[in-house]
């Protein structure tokens, strides 16, 4: 509990004490260095929150908060104050520095607060909690969020600083900045960053090296003779961390990607699709593993759009789907669109809806009656969307009927009449509209007269080349999510995801003066295989989708049509017949939708041979032989190689035996056979060590249990072993053969062969000992994965990886003589 | 074994020059034994073990060593408390060997002229002569060594490095083969002149003989209990076969990897952080000149790692010096050793000490034996 910091022995010598009051030496610099170690951690830290909150304006504030408290801290410290009032002045400064920043107008001389800054406080405070209850991230950086954050920054510090100095428990500062670390990894989709990471872990250990450079722990003497234990423990203490980092995210299950603690995820809750479908849609298609399984068997000829809600309030921050309570209706026999269209057609499906959790349904546009439901449901007559009122979409297995008008593109065309009897919730442009959306709508569809003209140029324009699918840039560009100042920054980086597509498409086609609203559900999915048998309708094929296919597409309102479903997003979902472009609207290749088309509807029963546009090469995959032979060819393959992988080991033991045992040159079968001896002891666990002669290990082989008593059973090995060591023995150190006369080269070849015969035999004859004195286990392991040639992989993996502990090792140690130099030279 | 036996020749002849600085026997005598061969070289050496251990119970390992030694031209330091058989060891190997004995036993007053030797006036001849010492003897018990005079000490170790005597500025050479055999006490510290370091490197090997084991104890007491057992030993070997079973460990083969060995462990011990002071080059040549009597004691005409392990730690122990550190935490000489020795790496592969290039090279070697003996 002191202050004053032990100094190093070597810095007093240097030095003489200074002529101060004894017993209180100088503080010297390290409080400073403490408060800026401890500074820049948390300011490292609190870059993580970066996309938890968007942009970075809200950092200016909180590395204020940290600086401001951090220097408090170093200050008092520097003028000796009792530890306890060193802790409060940080507090004292925190409530300070807040004042200042949040409450200016309402403080006493900008930095006291007064009873009006209370309320304000309680007001921002209910903000706050409203943005986290409602917001998905990255949330907009409102007053109340980031007042949170940096109080809570702002205790870090404080916090931090206490474990550090008063109570010398620098280790522990970890927790401290962890707890920062976890707001982003859980609810970053990147985890807590690369930037943010490395900042983190440099400043703890700056704070580590802080510690131990002026107040060294007297427990661990500074120059002691390196103990040559000590590297190991550093080893194996590397070693359990590294293993703790892989196995812990497969022991815990909410880590479900990336690797622990940099890049992983916590996600305890599982994909949750709650009220709000639109904030989870990004993790959901970013999900590695496709979850939340729905299938489906329909006898539509045209791919399938399954709809769970609609978005139609472009106003506010962040987008979500209105509930509609007050208009909502009891789900009855009978679903009713609201308006009629002459030309219909009738289709039925049935959903099962599996994991797939949410209080809407997802059901095929526009139903008419669901049946085999449970629970009570409502359904609003605005939207078609149907709701749980207690029950949730999970485990729910149902047939629904629904009608889809016969829209073409000449019927569209056609509908030019101005709209009425739609609700103003879908013709109403929100106020704060960016101008980028605006000029961009003018450009792009100003100048067409109906508005299905309008509608197919901002769908050509959103499917031009300018732009890109991506799942990933929203995120990096700090746009991932919804609303209008997101939609901006699309529309500006033309890179993003369906969201982005359906709300600018919406929001435009409001701006020209079409009724619109984002339908949310699931793209069009994939064939399972199986068959569905529906009472009157016989076996339908059946549909998969998963997260995966989540999408979001808009539908414009067209007078005398109703709800017309586009599709503006490249490469998802499929472009209906009358949204193609009329030029290309028979040729399948303007249907340039990616891997997720429905391999055309050949297996249908349907009638409509329009509704089968893609004889594409996709379109060979159906065939029955095709389709069930591949799988087990594939099967067949997968069999094989696995098979020829698990005996690798042991071919390439065998390899190497036979080429060492049948080498023609008689000077080098005396070593090879050694090496083979050697090898044959490690396969059966008993490894050579690098300090052994090769007597000492001959005789470590012959005492083992491997070859059993001598004069016994295994006499022939131990008089193989012993022959094979004695000419090991002899070659390798015994003085050089003689010039032997050149003898006829039969005669050589002879005895070479002979030789060769010897050592196989000797080969075996301990082989055969080995195996017969062996348990079981180790006999299957010396067989297949023979750790002569297993160990020879592992140290060759392992060459790049000891280069770069070594390089690494190297850097640290000339970093840590840098630092140490200037430390000393400054205190 | 033919060819081995002329190879062997050929190198042996091409010591001449180099053995003629680094080992003096041959020139001091003016003729040079010729080498036994094998079977005589284990009969005698058999023989001589045998009778030691007759009269010795149950320290086969410390007369092997003593005379591995002997053969090794090096000389003998047996440290041990009172009582444990040092000398009788030295009289034992002294008496089975037909050649001179002297004994010297080493008191404060000694003088380095009771040692060397010293002139003096004969009044018939009126001449100075020459009375021969103790130490002009084949072999030389120095009993208690570190009880004598640092002066006198001095005397008998610069007789066991230049292996001979100079008295008023006259050379007197000393017979060969010769060698010390020196016991000193290691817990009787009053009025005793331990052996400072520089003079400890003179003694090739220093060996604790340890207390007998239970068995060995009792068979003492029964056979020695009438009368000493030493008296019924008589010389086994002569002076001649002695010398020739020296010549033989010379000629043992060092081959390139035990040599390297060798210099790794020497280099090992000075890099240990725990030791002060490691092994010097001189302690290397006579490990390794330990190493080759050893290996010609198991009836090998080659060196094997495992030699120079076996007697690296008799041969280190006494020159190397702790570290204080090392000291305080417990460590002794013998342990330091032991874990330098189970670290260091023994090149196995035959590829790593390049065995497979030189192997295709054999016919050529002997003449590179020479060109790298010369």
């Amino acid at each position: 509990m002191t202050i004053a910091p032990a100094r190093k022995p070597g810095t007093d010598r240097q030095q003489p004490a200074p002529a101060g009051t004894p017993g209180r030496p100088r503080v010297g610099a390290y409080p400073w260095v403490m408060a800026g170690s401890i500074a820049f951690a948390v300011a490292g830290a609190a870059v993580s929150l970066n996309g938890v909150l968007r942009g970075w304006a809200w950092y200016w504030p909180v590395l204020t908060t940290v600086l401001v408290v951090s220097l408090t801290l170093a200050v008092l410290r520097s003028v000796r104050a009792q530890p306890l009032l060193v802790t409060a002045g940080g507090f004292l400064s925190l409530a300070a520095i807040l004042t200042l920043t949040f409450f200016r107008s309402s403080s006493f001389a900008g930095i006291l607060p007064t009873g009006a800054s209370l309320s304000e406080l309680d007001r921002l405070i209910r903000r706050a909690s409203e943005t986290v209850l409602s917001e998905t991230a990255p949330v907009a950086p409102n007053v109340g969020i980031v007042m949170v954050i940096c109080v809570v920054l702002g205790l870090a510090v404080i916090l931090v600083d206490a474990l550090a100095v008063p109570l010398g428990m620098p280790a522990a500062t970890g927790v401290g900045l962890l707890a920062i670390l976890v707001v982003p990894a859980m609810i970053k989709p990147q985890s807590v960053g690369f930037w943010a990471f490395a900042a983190v872990v440099a400043g703890y250990l700056m704070i580590l090296a802080c510690s131990q450079w002026y107040v060294p722990d007297a427990r661990t003497p500074a120059d002691s003779a390196r103990s040559p234990g000590q590297v190991r423990r550093a080893v194996l203490t590397g070693a359990v961390a590294v293993a703790a980092t892989l196995v812990l995210p497969l022991a815990i299950p909410g880590f479900d990607q990336g690797t622990f603690p940099q890049g992983s995820r916590i996600n305890p809750w599982g994909q949750s699709t709650g009220l709000n479908p639109m904030i989870t849609l990004g993790n959901s298609l970013r999900t590695p593993a496709g979850s939340g399984r729905i299938t489906y068997a329909t006898n539509s000829p045209a791919p399938l759009y399954l709809r769970s809600v609609t978005v139609d309030n472009f106003d506010g921050d962040s987008w979500g789907p209105d509930d509609r309570n007050a208009s909502r209706r009891p789900l009855g026999n009978q679903i009713d669109p609201g308006y009629a269209v002459p030309d219909m057609q009738q289709l039925v499906t049935a959903i099962d809806a599996g994991t797939f959790t949410s209080p809407y349904l997802p059901v095929p546009y526009a139903p008419e009656s669901v049946r085999g439901l449970e629970g009570r449901w409502t359904w609003d007559p605005a939207t078609l969307s149907i709701k749980g009122t207690d029950t949730t979409s999970r485990r729910q297995e149902y047939l629904v009927t629904s009608t889809v008008p016969k829209v073409t593109a000449g019927l569209l065309a056609r509908s030019s009449a101005p709209v009425q009897g739609i609700a103003d919730d879908f013709t109403r442009i929100p106020g704060n509209i960016p101008d980028i959306v605006r000029r961009t709508a003018d450009t792009v569809a100003g100048s067409d007269s109906t508005p299905y003209d309008k509608a197919m140029a901002i769908q050509k324009y959103l499917r031009s080349a300018e732009f890109t699918y991506s799942l990933q840039s929203p995120v990096q560009g700090g746009y991932d999510g919804n609303g209008l100042s997101v939609l901006a920054d699309f529309l500006n980086q033309k890179s993003g995801y369906c969201i982005h597509y359906a709300s600018a498409m919406a929001v435009m086609a409001r701006l020209e003066g079409i009724p619109s609203r984002i339908a949310v559900g699931y793209a069009p999915g994939r064939l399972t295989g199986a068959t569905v048998s529906v009472a009157g309708q016989g076996a339908l094929p059946e549909y998969e989708v998963d997260a995966r296919d989540a999408h979001a597409w808009p539908e414009l309102y067209f007078q005398g049509l109703g709800w017309v479903p586009f599709e503006p997003t490249p490469s998802r979902g499929v472009v209906p017949d009358y949204a193609t472009e009329t030029s290309a609207s028979s040729a399948p290749n303007a249907l340039d939708n990616g891997d997720d088309l429905v391999p055309g509807a050949t297996p249908a029963p349907a009638p409509a041979p329009s509704a089968a546009p893609l004889p594409g090469p996709e379109a060979g995959v159906t065939t029955d032989t095709g389709s069930q032979l591949l799988p087990w060819l594939t099967g067949i393959g997968a069999l094989l190689g696995a098979a020829l992988l698990a005996a690798s080991p042991r071919l390439i033991r065998a390899g190497i035996r036979a080429r060492r045992l049948r080498t023609a040159d008689p000077a080098a079968a005396v070593p090879l056979a050694w090496i083979e001896m050697v090898d044959l002891g490690t396969d059966y666990g008993l490894p050579p060590q690098p300090s052994e002669t090769p007597r000492a290990y001959s005789a470590r082989l012959r005492g083992s249990q491997l070859l059993g008593e001598p004069g016994g059973m295994d006499e022939a090995a131990h008089q193989a072993a012993a022959a094979l060591t004695a000419d090991f023995e002899r070659q390798k150190y015994g003085p050089p053969l003689g010039g032997e006369p050149e003898a006829d080269q039969p005669e050589t070849a002879r005895k070479a062969s002979r030789s060769s015969e010897i050592t196989a035999a000797r080969i075996a004859a301990l082989e055969s000992a080995f195996r017969a004195n062996s348990p079981t286990l180790r006999r299957l392991h010396a067989a297949w994965l023979p750790a002569s040639v297993v160990g020879r992989f592992g140290r060759l993996l392992a060459v790049p990886f000891r280069a770069a502990g070594v390089a690494v090792g190297q850097a640290a140690k000339a970093a840590a003589r840098t630092w140490s130099a200037r430390w000393s030279g400054d205190s | 074994m033919e060819s081995h036996r002329r190879t062997a020749n050929d190198v042996s002849a091409a010591n001449r020059n180099l053995a003629g600085i680094a080992e003096p026997v041959s020139h001091l005598n003016g003729h040079r034994s010729a080498a036994m061969d094998a079977t005589s070289f284990h009969e005698a050496s058999h023989r001589i073990l045998t009778t030691v251990n007759t009269v010795i119970d149950g320290k086969s390992d410390a007369a092997k060593l003593a005379l591995t030694v002997l053969l090794a031209q090096g000389h003998l330091l047996l440290e041990d408390v009172p009582g444990v058989g040092k000398t009788l060891l030295a009289k034992t190997l002294a008496r089975t060997i037909d050649c001179t004995v002297n004994r010297i036993q080493f008191t404060p007053d000694l003088l380095p002229s009771d040692v060397t030797g010293v002139s003096i006036y004969n009044q018939s001849s009126r001449l100075f002569e020459f009375r021969p010492g103790a130490v002009f003897a084949n072999i030389v018990i120095g009993d208690e060594i570190n009880r004598a005079s640092a002066k006198t000490q001095s005397a008998l170790l610069e007789c066991m490095e230049e292996h001979q005597v100079t008295v008023d500025g006259k050379s007197y050479r000393l017979d060969e083969p010769f060698m010390v055999v020196a016991t000193q006490n290691p817990i009787e510290m009053e009025g005793t002149y331990p052996l400072p370091e520089a003079q400890r490197d003179r003694f090739m090997a220093r060996i604790s003989m340890g207390y007998p084991d239970k068995e060995s104890e009792i068979e003492m007491l029964e056979t020695h209990q009438s009368a000493s057992p030493l008296a019924k030993v008589s010389p086994v070997v002569t002076t001649a076969e002695v010398a020739a079973m020296i010549a033989t460990v010379q000629q043992v083969y060092v081959s390139q990897a035990v040599k390297e060995y060798t210099v790794s462990v020497g280099r090992a011990t000075r890099e240990s952080p725990l030791l002060r002071l490691g092994a010097s080059p001189r302690s290397m040549l006579q490990l390794l000149r330990a190493a080759k009597a050893t290996a010609a004691l198991d009836g090998r005409d080659f060196v094997l790692p495992d030699d120079v392990v076996d007697v690296a730690e008799a041969v280190l122990a006494h020159r190397i010096i702790l570290d204080r550190k090392a000291a305080g935490a417990g460590e002794t000489a013998h342990s330091v050793l032991r874990g330098i020795l189970s670290r260091l790496p023994v090149a196995q592969k035959p590829a790593d000490t390049g065995a497979r290039a030189s192997a295709p090279a054999g016919r050529n070697a002997p003449v590179a034996g020479l060109s790298r003996n010369h």
